[in-house]
């Protein structure tokens, strides 16, 4: 069944809806919402309240339901 | 009791100076944070080090990393962190490895500790640490963002918090470059994010040190510099991941 979650950008700002079917992955959410922000290089990961969301997972795997709100968070690279 | 170098940390329960102080480790990187790492962790207590790193001191280092000097441009970065690790504490052996963290081949390590900048690096020293069943733990930073994340055997490691984002961000560095090197581009770096980071990390490896992995932050811990927040989140294995084979459904 589509669902509709709502993705924020925590680095950037604001906040975009998106459908869902359960079979999505994770790493689908993560390159649409990287796309529609403009956001190609680098990398992101997505939580949702106290855990991070396991990129290869589906979304009904990992129990996104119609409203949740996930937070999508840059990944830093650096230590130079 | 003035005269014991570490009375103030015995005064900390948890705290095993004996194991810390024979723990061997490995610490990749000696950059920003393998310098703010190794600091914290001679004065911590910790002796065996291993440092590696295949790079040089550029003056662009130098307003981050606490043991490079003016002068040390061109000089190895693990041989001068090591030279000058030792100066903060005589009794430790510190080991300077000139390589690429990809070229070591003994991994008889209690602990590893990584200060890399890109992603490639950070999955090969994950994949061997939890292949060889040691702690790991890696930091990261971005401008006035970091993280930490503490893997201990049997548990979620960094290739199962990743996803096709890094493996596109780590393809791109492998793309520009002629010689089999990691290109990597020059990001944003501030030392108090460094420290923060750092400290973070030797924090942990104290807990592993000391046999109280219970004590570990689990997960992963990001840390938001411009608005002064630290949060943990949790992390549940990949059954996907190439390096939880156990695991899979």
């Amino acid at each position: 069944m589509t669902m509709k979650i709502t993705v924020v950008n925590t680095a950037a700002g604001g906040s975009i809806r998106m459908e869902l079917e359960p079979y999505e992955k994770v790493s689908d959410i993560i390159d649409a919402a990287a796309d529609y922000w403009g956001e190609g290089a680098g990398a992101f990961v997505l939580r949702k309240g106290p855990k991070l969301l396991v990129g290869s997972r589906t979304v009904e795997e990992v129990n996104l339901s119609d409203g949740d709100t996930v937070e999508m968070i840059p990944d830093p690279e650096g230590g130079r | 009791m003035d005269s014991d170098r570490f009375d103030r940390m015995r005064r900390i329960g948890w705290l095993d100076m004996d194991r810390i102080s024979l723990s061997r480790c490995l610490v990749a990187g000696a950059g920003a944070l393998g310098n703010e790492t190794v600091k914290c962790m001679v004065l911590a207590g910790f002796r065996k080090i291993d440092v590696v790193d295949m790079d040089r001191v550029a003056g662009s280092n130098l307003s981050r990393c606490v043991l490079f000097r003016d002068g040390d441009e061109g000089c190895r970065k693990s041989e001068v962190l090591a030279r000058r690790a030792k100066d903060l504490y005589p009794d430790a052996e510190i080991r300077p490895i000139n390589s690429k963290v990809q070229d070591l081949t003994e991994w008889d390590y209690d602990l590893v500790l990584g200060c890399l900048d890109n992603f490639s690096a950070r999955m090969h020293v994950n994949s061997h640490a939890v292949y060889h069943g040691l702690p790991y733990v890696d930091g990261a930073t971005d401008g006035m963002t970091g993280k930490v994340q503490v893997v201990l055997p049997g548990g979620p490691c960094l290739q199962c918090a990743s996803n096709g984002s890094h493996a596109r961000t780590a393809d791109l560095r492998f793309s520009c470059t002629r010689d089999s090197h990691v290109f990597v581009p020059r990001m944003a770096a501030e030392i108090t994010t460094t420290s923060v980071i750092a400290a973070v990390q030797v924090r942990e490896a104290e807990k592993i040190a000391s046999g109280r992995t219970d004590l570990c932050a689990g997960g992963i811990t990001y840390y938001n510099g411009e608005d002064g927040t630290m949060d943990t989140v949790g992390l549940d294995i990949d059954p996907d991941c190439p390096n939880h084979p156990g695991d899979r459904q």
